[in-house]
């Protein structure tokens, strides 16, 4: 029998009370899965803790459901809407064109512009073949034929690049001439390249007009148990491509390569890549400047405001010169959405209570039994509760898939240890990462990957799931043991979103005493950023339980938050970094990057920011003078030690992982007080590269007085307060021996005294210090 | 201590011009007619060392073939008429005729792998229908040739089946003894001319007013002429589709190919019948050319004969079967001076083909490139350690020089990490194997987490808490890791100590 596989996702990640969700479900091996709801509570099966907690609660999708195998399209390309077939590429002489940046030349045949059927061996393109040569092909559906350029494409050089056929004389001509200026390509002129190519060669083939339309980025392709798909997509970015009517002539073609625009009797269309472009972003749909009007709308989320042919390394953002960042890259890793048909519904009862819910698929016994959790947050369709606990699902999108510890070089010299994959990981690698990549991953021709969809199975969004790098939780599962420690003393809470905070921004905060962040909320947009610094403003409470928190500037295009993306710039801890010129995110118009170099420092928010980071063992803290202030004392009740927290599911203690600093130069605010700081760590904790203006040695935790975790506390106006304990670790400390604990302690001590409205305790001590000692 | 290499000079200067790229001017590329071939298979490319353009010849074949043909035709009669030497023009329209036959042959032991030795029994008995058909009815010499295709079909059949049936040493035998066999029956016929020695007067293909110089100039390029067909015959069939199938289903792999869906019968009955078909033709016109036929067409010394040409020629290429045919006709007819020895010298030529070469004069080729191969290899382990400094002649093969500067700088981190390992490093780890460390262990350490990702040690949980296991990593997208040993670990301490010993024992063996 064959093994079986099971994954799904959920339309929306965030759902109230009495709306519903639809799973999207595939399966392989077998026919029907078991479902059944549960509410998770713990996720850790780490024997320090609790071990792995789920509830089963009744509902009508609990049963058997027939499944089926679902396919994913990957990669990105544009279709067409040419219902008329004007651009046919067969029966009358035609021209194809554009400007092209190879990203990946020489690795499999990648399409760039036509309309070509690679299963039935028809139509035309120009593309790049196998050996990474510029190369115009036709088919007739049984014999295919091509014209291949002299010399091959050199990778991230921008080109023009053409190709004409004349099916009256079976002449083809493509045309390939290199476009580089001092800024646009990574080599310049003192290299001595010699790119040009025209060639011509008489086809034995007439091109057949294929099925399915015309295709930029890729071809038709089909398959008896997937159907039709597409297939070859490119790699590396096209500007402005067009089609022209007739087998255009070398001046046309030295024309088109200078940038001039076509002639307008002749264009069938011409795809302006720059047009369009507004200061709140960039859509899906690129213009057709020519006379029928065919625009073209991107697959899988085509990466836009791009640096194009033209760019002259002055203008470094879309938003100030479009027309020279017309540039649309391609991946044929890419993925915005699985696009799966739906499974079933899920109906979320009106009185099931808030909190973090999963679909539990299972089929099979024994050796073949396999089981996938479809996570979800439910959230009361009115505030319920004083507690707000606001789960970061634009950081798990971030982390969605990694493949890091399987990837990067530099993966085990971070974690410092050795990495521990599970069976999953590698079944996940061996199947080509058909789910997609991570923002902290690489697509296939080396390009950072800056979208990242939650329309899509998340492998490492699951209650069980222990991150491979560090072999603990990490994200989703490590926030649950939050989760557990609130359902274990007994709060209740109403579970929000990333999700439902950038939709309402501060409504969503407004009903809450307190807000209890994740473990590691470290994709913020603005408007989540807004939001929780109006909230802070005007009386709320923030736990910030985050270590290296609202550090990204990330974004979501308006009417699609399942969809986030992040540019990652020339600082911050990056697991790549953006091409020159393309900082800013074609789905909001911002720039991203670090808010901190964008004039908001966390700091400035929650009192501390991201100092460093360590995988190898977390510490204790040790409580600092100023918590003896009885302004602060109180947090402290019940704590006999000064050094606490020796102790927690991730690394052992209360600080480590990712850890946050207090710092006056970057906006903590004044009146804030260090309660408690970590005592030392490692080198393997260095300071963190943002930090560092000139490197030297001793930037590790045992050298650099930077490394360190501070526990933060801040009163905000209108009775507002911010508690920091600043560390990832904090969190998984709280379930330890059996919840009853010192880090458990705090965090009870915190949250009872956010939980009220008014004063908080220990406000009245306010008045100037007559000391006698 | 070891002593610095001797690093020699490089690089080898380039004496023929080289042909330019086109650049900006438009290269319009010919193709053969009807086909999808062009001209020559070029590749235009950057040349690695300075980056200029230029075009590669990458199958120079065409161009030899080009200048051997024109000098095959243009030679002969020019050294003949000159010389006014009649032998030497015989001499090479027999080379021609038997060139022709050997490229079809070649179709059969070659391309198809069989070992046939019915070819000559093929054009003897072709010739005969041919000739005895002029004698006695008065064909004319084109409808020997029409006689002698048909002839060959017939034997094309009869040898094709049991060719699908016998087995190489088998079929061999059984051929060999078929010729035997037309030997001796038209030897002993009287009809076919067992009194005169064979059958002569049969019409010809040349007007008889020609004197006897223009006549064997013309009646040479006739016979260039039909190994001229042969070739395209060789050509049409080797270079497409049935030579492929043939070639992929050679004796001993049938049903690897039959695995495959190649139906290796049909193909091989269909090449018999081709070729045989072909041989019979050029036996009607071997019997036009030399107006008669002779029992000695059957013998096993001609056979032997043509098997040698085959041989020295290599099997299965085009070139080797003309230029062996070559060789042996020149010995055979233009050295008939030395007597009996010519023969010996032929023997001789095709032992030393047979002892010293790997498939004939067009495969030493090949095997010199080997040979150097072997000896570079040889001379590289000697001077180069494993991981050690790149010697110049390995630089010119590595693109990426960052990537000799990192082995340099490998080579001098592992040499000082080595010395860094001891037991109580060792035992540290063991103690434990997070957090702070000392010195020699961080150093040990931090070398070992940034080495490349190929091949790098991970571990596998195949019960979190209890049962972890060591995995390498493939560094290749899509390439699950690989299992390094059957041992598990009862924790992630023990399983992370597991790691470092076996990074240490790899570090001291390196």
């Amino acid at each position: 029998m064959a093994q079986i596989r099971l994954f799904g996702y959920t339309d929306r990640l965030s759902v109230k009370t009495g709306q519903s969700l639809t799973a999207h479900v595939s399966a392989e091996g077998t026919t029907t899965v078991q479902a059944q709801l549960v509410r998770l509570v713990h996720g850790d099966a780490h024997p320090d803790g609790p071990g792995f907690i789920e509830r089963e609660i009744d509902s009508p999708i609990n049963r058997a459901w027939p499944v089926q195998r679902q396919y994913t399209q990957l990669g990105n390309h544009l279709t067409v809407d040419d219902a008329a077939g004007r651009l046919a590429c067969a029966g009358q002489a035609f021209t194809l064109y554009g400007f092209i940046w190879p990203g990946l030349p020489g690795a499999g045949r990648q399409v760039l512009l036509g309309r070509w059927d690679l299963t039935a061996q028809r139509g035309a393109a120009l593309g790049l073949n196998p050996q990474g040569l510029l190369a115009f092909w036709c088919g007739d559906g049984t014999r295919v034929d091509e014209v291949a350029a002299e010399v091959p494409l050199l990778r991230h050089l921008w080109y023009f690049v053409a190709a004409s056929f004349d099916p009256a004389t079976g002449l083809a001509t493509v045309h390939q001439v290199p476009v580089l200026n001092r800024y646009n390509s990574l080599l310049g002129k003192v290299v001595p390249l010699d790119g040009r190519s025209h060639v011509q060669l008489r086809l034995r083939v007439k091109p057949v007009e294929a099925a399915g339309g015309f295709l930029v980025g890729g071809a038709h392709e089909h398959n008896p148990a997937r159907g039709a798909f597409v297939a070859q997509c490119f790699n590396g970015k096209i500007d402005r491509p067009g089609m022209l009517a007739g087998a255009a002539t070398r001046p046309m073609i030295d024309a088109l390569a200078r940038g001039e625009a076509p002639p307008p009797d002749a264009v069938l269309a011409a795809w302006d890549t720059s047009a369009g472009y507004t200061s709140q972003g960039i859509g899906d749909t690129v213009v057709d400047t020519g006379p029928h009007g065919l625009h073209a709308q991107g697959v899988n989320r085509p990466v836009r405001g791009q640096t194009g042919w033209n760019w002259n390394g002055r203008d470094d953002c879309y938003r100030l010169n479009p027309s020279v960042y017309g540039g649309i890259e391609f991946h044929d890793d890419a993925l915005s959405d699985c696009r799966w048909a739906p499974s079933f519904e899920i109906p979320i009862p009106a009185d099931l209570v808030s909190g973090c819910h999963a679909v539990r698929l299972r089929a099979g016994e024994g050796e073949q039994a396999a089981e996938e959790y479809l996570p979800f947050f439910v959230r009361p369709a009115t505030p319920r509760s004083r507690i707000c606990m606001l789960m970061p699902t634009a950081s798990y999108l971030a982390y969605a898939n990694t493949q890091l510890s399987f990837e990067a070089n530099a993966a085990q010299s971070i974690t410092a240890v050795v990495p521990v994959f599970s069976a999953t990981d590698i079944d996940y690698q061996k199947n080509g990462l058909e789910f997609g990549l991570s923002a902290y991953d690489h697509h296939r021709d080396g390009a950072g990957v800056c979208h990242s969809s939650a329309r899509r199975p998340i492998l490492n969004m699951r209650p069980k799931c222990r991150m491979a790098g560090v072999a603990w939780p990490w994200q989703f599962p490590a926030d649950l043991s939050i989760v557990a420690w609130l359902e274990h003393m007994g709060h209740a809470y109403d579970m929000l979103t990333d999700d439902d905070l950038h939709a309402e921004g501060l409504d969503a905060l407004k009903p809450y005493s307190v807000v209890i962040n994740g473990t590691h909320a470290e994709y913020y947009t603005e408007r989540m950023l807004d939001a929780t610094e109006d909230y802070l403003a005007q009386g709320g409470r923030v736990m910030y339980l985050s270590g290296n928190g609202y550090y990204w500037v990330s974004g979501y295009r308006e009417g699609e938050p399942w969809l986030m993306e992040v540019r990652k710039l020339e600082a911050g801890s990056r697991a790549w970094q953006s091409m020159p010129g393309e900082h800013y995110l074609a789905s909001t118009g911002e720039r991203s990057g670090l808010w901190r170099h964008r004039g908001r420092a966390p700091q400035k928010i929650v009192g501390t920011g991201f100092a460093s980071e360590g995988m190898d063992e977390s510490v204790p803290f040790r409580r600092m003078p100023d918590s003896w202030h009885q302004s602060v004392a109180w947090i402290f009740d019940g704590v006999a030690p000064t050094v606490f927290g020796d102790f927690g599911l991730a690394g052992g203690g209360a600080a480590g992982v990712e850890i946050d600093r207090y710092d006056l130069t970057l906006g903590t605010p004044p009146h804030a007080r260090i309660l408690a700081s970590s005592e030392q760590f490692s080198d393997n904790y260095p300071l963190v590269q943002e930090e560092i203006m000139y490197n030297h040695p001793g930037m590790g935790g045992t050298q650099h007085p930077g490394v360190r975790c501070d526990m933060v506390y801040f009163t905000t106006p209108n009775h507002g307060a911010v508690f920091a304990p600043s560390s990832i670790a904090f969190g998984q400390a709280l379930p330890c021996k059996g919840f009853d604990n010192d880090v458990s302690r705090i965090m009870q001590n915190v949250l009872a005294a956010f939980v009220q409205p008014g004063p908080l305790p220990g406000a009245g001590y306010i008045a100037d210090e007559k000391l006698w000692r | 201590m070891a002593t610095e290499p001797r690093m020699y000079l490089v690089g080898r200067k380039r004496w023929l011009p080289r042909l330019a790229g086109h650049g900006d001017r438009l290269w319009a590329r010919w193709r053969y007619p009807f086909t999808r071939r062009t001209l020559l298979h070029i590749r235009g490319q950057f040349n690695p060392k300075d980056l200029a353009r230029e075009k590669k010849i990458v199958d120079k074949r065409p161009l030899y073939w080009a200048a051997g043909l024109l000098a095959l035709v243009v030679l002969p009669p020019l050294a003949g008429v000159g010389l006014e030497s009649t032998s030497l023009l015989s001499a090479a329209a027999v080379f021609a005729l038997y060139a022709a036959i050997n490229l079809v042959w070649m179709l059969i032991i070659g391309t198809a792998g069989i070992f046939s030795l019915a070819t000559l029994a093929v054009v003897g008995s072709a010739a005969y229908a041919g000739a005895f058909l002029s004698i006695e009815y008065g064909l004319p010499w084109w409808g020997m040739v029409g006689v002698g295709t048909g002839v060959g079909l017939l034997f094309g059949v009869v040898i094709a089946i049991p060719a699908t049936r016998l087995e190489g040493f088998y079929y061999a035998l059984l051929t060999m003894g078929l010729v035997e066999l037309c030997r001796v029956s038209i030897v002993q016929s009287k009809a076919l001319g067992s009194a005169t020695g064979g059958l002569f007067g049969a019409d010809g293909y040349l007007p008889d007013t020609l004197d006897e110089l223009p006549a064997l100039v013309l009646g040479y390029w006739c016979c260039l002429g039909v190994m001229g067909l042969a070739l395209l015959l060789y050509r049409g069939i080797n270079g497409q589709r049935l030579g492929r199938l043939l070639r992929s289903a050679p004796e001993k792999h049938e049903a690897f190919a039959e695995a495959c869906g190649i139906d290796y019968r049909r193909a091989r009955i269909e090449v018999f019948l081709i070729s045989s078909a072909a041989l019979g033709a050029i036996g009607g016109f071997y019997a036009a050319h030399f107006r008669g036929a002779s029992p000695s067409l059957f013998g096993i010394d001609n056979l032997l004969l043509l098997l040698a040409m085959i041989v020295i020629g290599g099997l299965g290429t085009a070139e080797g079967a003309v230029v062996g045919t070559l060789l042996v006709v020149a010995i055979d007819k233009l050295l008939i001076d030395f007597g009996p020895l010519r023969l010996v010298l032929i023997g001789a030529l095709m032992l030393g083909t047979v002892l010293f070469t790997r498939n004939g004069l067009f495969g030493i080729r090949a095997q010199f490139r080997a040979w150097r191969d072997k000896v570079k290899s040889q001379a590289r382990a000697q001077r180069t350690e494993k991981g050690g400094e790149v010697m110049p002649e390995e630089a010119t093969e590595i693109h990426d020089k960052a990537v000799i500067a990192h082995r340099r700088y490998d080579k001098r981190s592992r040499d000082h990490l080595k010395t860094l390992v001891t037991p109580a490093v060792i035992e540290e780890h063991r103690l434990m194997p997070r957090g702070q460390h000392g010195d020699a262990l961080m150093r040990l350490l931090a070398y070992f987490r940034f080495t490349a990702i190929e091949d790098k040690y991970a571990l596998r949980c195949d019960e979190p808490f209890r049962s972890y296991r060591l995995i390498a990593l493939s560094g290749r997208r899509g390439v699950p890791p690989r299992v390094v040993d059957d041992k598990t670990y009862p924790s992630l301490d023990a399983a992370y100590h597991a790691v470092f010993v076996k990074r240490c024992q790899d570090l001291l063996e390196s």
